[in-house]
């Protein structure tokens, strides 16, 4: 293939290169596949059919209830129709198509002027609007069943209101709501069909239906070829909607969807409800960054040695103000990375103290991809160290060393914890506590060997340069790509990247490549 | 202009229903009923948090609920609820969440153990699901069920208690005016010609579409694995209770007044949602009420999410899952020892939700359900500081027709007896004839029931 250099909002210095992977072309069923499944949108992804049908943006998803997630993303198998999200995709359909406006691009320019009995209009629109919604061609006799509620919602009244109902009929079908992949059901394992490929690559690299290119692509069966998927998801990563998509994807791998719900104490910070929506804003705005130059490189998000300062969260940094948008260097306050971000910071705290075992948890199982039993299942009896304003909270959590029932897992979770203690509740700097001073010193188990850490900075550096990180990140990328944690074919992708170039395996735009050129990304096993 | 006042009772959908549409053929048939015609008629399931202070929720000697620090105190409290409901309540003790426990949801996880009786991973449906869905016994009714919180709607493990078979988490309405609107709002009809009209064009239009989608829906249904095929169920499920509102089916009561949003600009957790949780508290417990005896459904669930930082009272801190819920040193069973000072602060946030409760039952006294209503509200945890899912102190109330004689202290004991057992109970006051309920990698603990008449 040829080497494509990435443009648009990506502003790569360098290109992703080629990949090297064996899977890039059709190998047939692999060892290990996925289960087939039915997976119902995000509400992200419902949020973008409505606006590619509606032709506009709309807030039209913001009224569900929000999304069960599994395996820590939004994105997963798990997702279900049931009746309060139903009821409410119905009012919020029928109240937007009231407002339906064939003027817009998105809509045949016959529309605009149809009369309520030209067929051939609608049979144009239909078919169009048909595309977007089942993420692939519609066969004539679907066309034909949408042109039935086009002529029940147009009877009496206009071209428009028929219209109106075949967008209500296409935001309400299962075809719609569900992205399958399932496979021809053929006896034994199951390539996607041509559609599936099309559906999956679209929303899985863009978080939107497919484009007519990739629909063209699909229906002449170019996308049993795993380079064919790979140039054409390169093509999909132009457009910018797809930024949106990456945000969440880390927001969700690292937990940070949960800092809207967290209260602080107002004895640790005032007006944290604000605050909150600063610190999510330089998080995003720092993955935007990441991503558009450096193709979402781990080494960067974890180590990059700067960050993207709202305004509003400058004091709380205690920094002046800078351009909006502007790189600023905050490795002189001990923020090197994301995980030094007050966003990651907050979320994994208490309400009125730092919480080295949650703060050492978050990393070690979505950064190394670790498993811990709770401590119930251990038989051990938590006991949370009482409030002592005369000691740090190192040396109160320090008890867990001391117990041995505690010590197996406390001893790996607390090393890493602890670098991140110059880190209050809120994220907020300090270098002293209860009037002594803070001790970040701590350790972990990195590739195989123990590094020592002199604080939360160096946790990241080594972070930033290890193998196990980006054999996780891949995990991840599988994960997010599966809607479910499904290890063996995660250990097979995992194995499969040995042979990919340092740029792909170190970078998320790149491992997202990989897999959908892979055949776990095509095949899936016998129903 | 809205009329409130009640349109006649209609079965048109019900007969709709029957009428052979693609969507009967989804539904799997239910377990049989007992012969006998099933006695209770409403279910109501509520998750309290932070556990129960032990201390002061053991009734005294004579099952005395007013001693000075009960918990249960609201429920033997005329003045604040119109009477007492002390015969009307049992309050079981010794219940674990064994369930959980076989399969690591402990902890806040364990609320998912509440009313499924099975673990992460079980995929059958919690019991109000269960008898409204899988049984039936919520079709006639607009709603087949009610789902209901205060303060968040996240749909993780730890917060909710409703699941569909299949063993996905239901969402919750925490807004009251989008209860009403969900449960009352289609009643509500307006009186002008041209709305009228545009009713029933919308209702014919709705029809079509219910048509055009459950045509996919089984098309779907047919290719799909087994192992999806609950998933599609449910969204079977969704589409029936869909077609009874598109079609039009009544009630015949007169609708509440339409909750006034000023007085909850928000109603979420830490989003400054706190100050008016107890208005919003209130206010779904009338809206879930009234929805019962309107016949709008008959099965309910209210997760009353972790209630911190409400400023309610005064004698309490500001961070009450810190600070009391976490801080809290039991006695055990020995009754000495602990921090008698924790154990009375957990008891006042108890007493406080348990006088939400007593307002449902006083609610449902009013209207007369009480004696056919089951009611379990029960906690994750038994010792908060622990994040116990032993010994779990559960109030049951209503007179399950007949099933439950209440003003009673029944201590099951120490050794723990597995949730399970009461779910059995539960199903069979509804007339289910079934031993056994949820799902376990240990069977042994899903048979049998509880002795509780």
């Amino acid at each position: 293939m040829t080497c494509t250099r990435i443009a648009s909002w990506l502003m790569l210095t360098t290109a992703l290169g080629c990949g090297t992977s064996p899977s890039a072309t059709d190998h047939g069923p692999p060892t290990q596949a996925l289960e087939p499944a039915l997976r119902r949108l995000s509400i992200a992804e419902l949020e973008a059919e409505a606006q590619a049908l509606l032709g506009t943006s709309t807030e039209l998803a913001s009224a569900l209830p929000p999304d069960a997630r599994q395996s820590d993303y939004s994105r997963n198998v798990g997702q279900s129709v049931d009746s309060l999200l139903l009821g409410q995709w119905f009012d919020a359909t029928r109240a937007a198509t009231e407002q339906l406006d064939l003027g817009q691009a998105r809509f045949p320019t016959c529309a605009r002027t149809a009369a309520v009995d030209d067929q051939a209009c609608a049979q144009t629109t239909v078919a169009s609007l048909a595309s977007a919604a089942f993420r692939r061609t519609p066969s004539a006799s679907e066309v034909q069943q949408l042109l039935a509620l086009f002529n029940l919602g147009a009877e009496g009244t206009d071209f428009r209101s028929g219209i109106a109902l075949v967008v209500r009929g296409l935001l309400g079908s299962p075809k719609l709501l569900y992205a399958t992949t399932l496979g021809e059901g053929a006896p034994g394992p199951n390539r996607l069909s041509n559609d599936e490929l099309g559906s999956e690559l679209s929303l899985l690299i863009s978080g939107q239906p497919p484009d007519e290119p990739l629909l063209l692509a699909a229906a002449r069966g170019e996308l049993v070829s795993g380079h064919e998927r790979e140039r054409q998801a390169l093509r999909l990563l132009q457009r910018s909607e797809s930024r949106f998509l990456y945000r969440r994807f880390i927001q969700e791998w690292l937990g940070l969807i949960g800092l809207n719900g967290l209260a602080k104490s107002s004895q640790v910070v005032s007006g944290f409800p604000a605050l909150r929506e600063a610190m999510l804003s330089e998080t995003n705005q720092f993955v935007d960054d990441v991503f558009s130059h450096q193709a979402g490189s781990l080494a960067a998000l974890l180590a990059g040695n700067y960050s993207i300062v709202p305004a509003a969260l400058a004091g709380f940094y205690g920094i002046q103000p800078t351009t909006l948008g502007a790189r600023v260097d905050l490795t002189s306050l001990g923020r090197i990375g994301i995980l030094q971000q007050a966003s990651f910071l907050a979320t994994f705290a208490h309400e009125s103290e730092s919480a080295p075992v949650l703060r050492g948890k978050a990393v070690l199982t979505r950064l190394l991809c670790l498993d811990f039993p709770k401590p119930t299942d251990l038989g051990v009896e938590i006991v949370f160290p009482p409030a002592d304003p005369e000691a740090t909270t190192r040396e109160r959590f320090d008890g867990h060393a001391a117990n041995a029932a505690c010590r197996g897992c406390h001893a790996t979770l607390d090393g890493v914890g602890f670098a991140f203690e110059n880190f209050d509740a809120a994220g907020r700097f300090r270098s002293s506590e209860s009037g002594r001073a803070i001790d970040t010193t701590g350790s972990i188990e990195l590739d195989g060997h123990e590094v020592a850490l002199a604080d939360s900075s160096a946790l990241s550096r080594a972070l930033a340069d290890s193998e196990q990180v980006r054999q996780c990140a891949a995990r991840q990328v599988a994960r997010f790509a599966a809607g479910k944690t499904d290890g063996l074919v995660e250990q097979a992708f995992v194995d499969s990247l040995r042979s990919a170039n340092a740029e792909r395996r170190g970078t998320f735009l790149g491992l997202f490549l990989e897999f959908v050129k892979s055949d776990w990304f095509a095949w899936r096993k016998s129903q | 202009m809205i009329r409130r006042t009640s349109l006649p009772i209609s079965r048109r959908a019900a007969l709709a229903l029957g009428a052979g549409t693609a969507l009967a053929s989804l539904f799997p048939a239910p377990r049989p009923l007992r012969a006998a015609t099933a006695p209770a008629k409403y279910f109501i399931g509520v998750y309290m948090p932070h556990g129960m202070a032990r201390e002061f929720w053991v009734p005294k000697p004579g099952f005395d609920l007013s001693y000075a620090g009960s918990s249960l105190a609201p429920f033997d409290d005329p003045t604040s609820h119109g009477r007492s409901f002390r015969d009307q309540i049992v309050a079981l003790e010794g219940l674990d969440l064994t369930a959980g426990i076989r399969s690591s949801t402990v902890g806040h996880d364990a609320s998912r153990v509440i009313l499924t009786g099975s673990g992460t991973n079980g995929q059958n449906a919690s019991i109000d699901q269960f008898l409204a869905v899988e049984q039936g016994l919520g079709q006639a009714t607009p709603l087949s069920s009610l789902v209901l919180g205060v303060g968040s709607a996240n749909p993780a493990l730890q917060w909710c208690i409703s699941y569909a078979k299949g063993g996905t988490a239901l969402p919750k309405i925490i807004d009251p005016l989008a209860t009403f609107n969900h449960a009352f709002g289609q009643f509500l009809v307006d009186s002008d010609p041209t709305a009228i009209a545009r009713a029933q064009r919308e209702q014919r239009l709705g029809k079509s579409l219910l048509d055009y989608w459950t045509t996919d829906l089984a098309a779907l249904r047919a290719r799909a694995p087994v192992a999806e095929r609950d998933k599609l169920d449910q969204h079977a499920t969704a589409l029936r209770e869909l077609e009874k509102r598109v079609i039009g089916q009544s009630v015949g009561c007169v609708a509440p007044s339409t909750p006034d949003p000023t007085q909850f600009p928000i109603v979420a957790s830490y989003q400054g949602g706190e100050p008016y949780f107890d208005v919003i508290c209130n206010l779904q417990i009338d809206l879930m009420s009234h929805a019962l005896a309107c016949g709008v459904t008959h099965f309910s669930t209210l997760f009353l999410a972790d209630l911190s930082r409400t400023h309610f009272d005064p004698e309490l801190p500001e961070d009450i899952h810190t600070d009391v819920a976490h801080r809290y040193v039991t006695s055990g069973r020995s009754g000495s020892g602990g921090d008698p000072t924790s154990q009375a602060r957990l008891a006042r946030q108890n007493r406080y939700i348990y006088g939400k409760i007593a307002r449902i039952l006083q609610r449902l006294s009013e209207s007369g359900l009480l004696d056919q209503t089951v009611l379990v509200a029960m906690s994750d945890m038994g010792d908060p500081a622990q994040h116990s899912s032993r010994q779990i102190p559960t109030l049951l109330a209503g007179g399950w027709g007949g099933a439950l004689r209440g003003g009673r202290h029944i201590d099951l004991g120490a050794q723990g007896t597995p949730s399970n057992r009461l779910l059995v109970s539960v199903q069979q006051a509804f007339g289910v004839e079934s031993d056994s309920y949820g799902q376990s990698i240990d069977p042994s603990i899903l048979s049998g029931s509880l002795a509780l008449t």
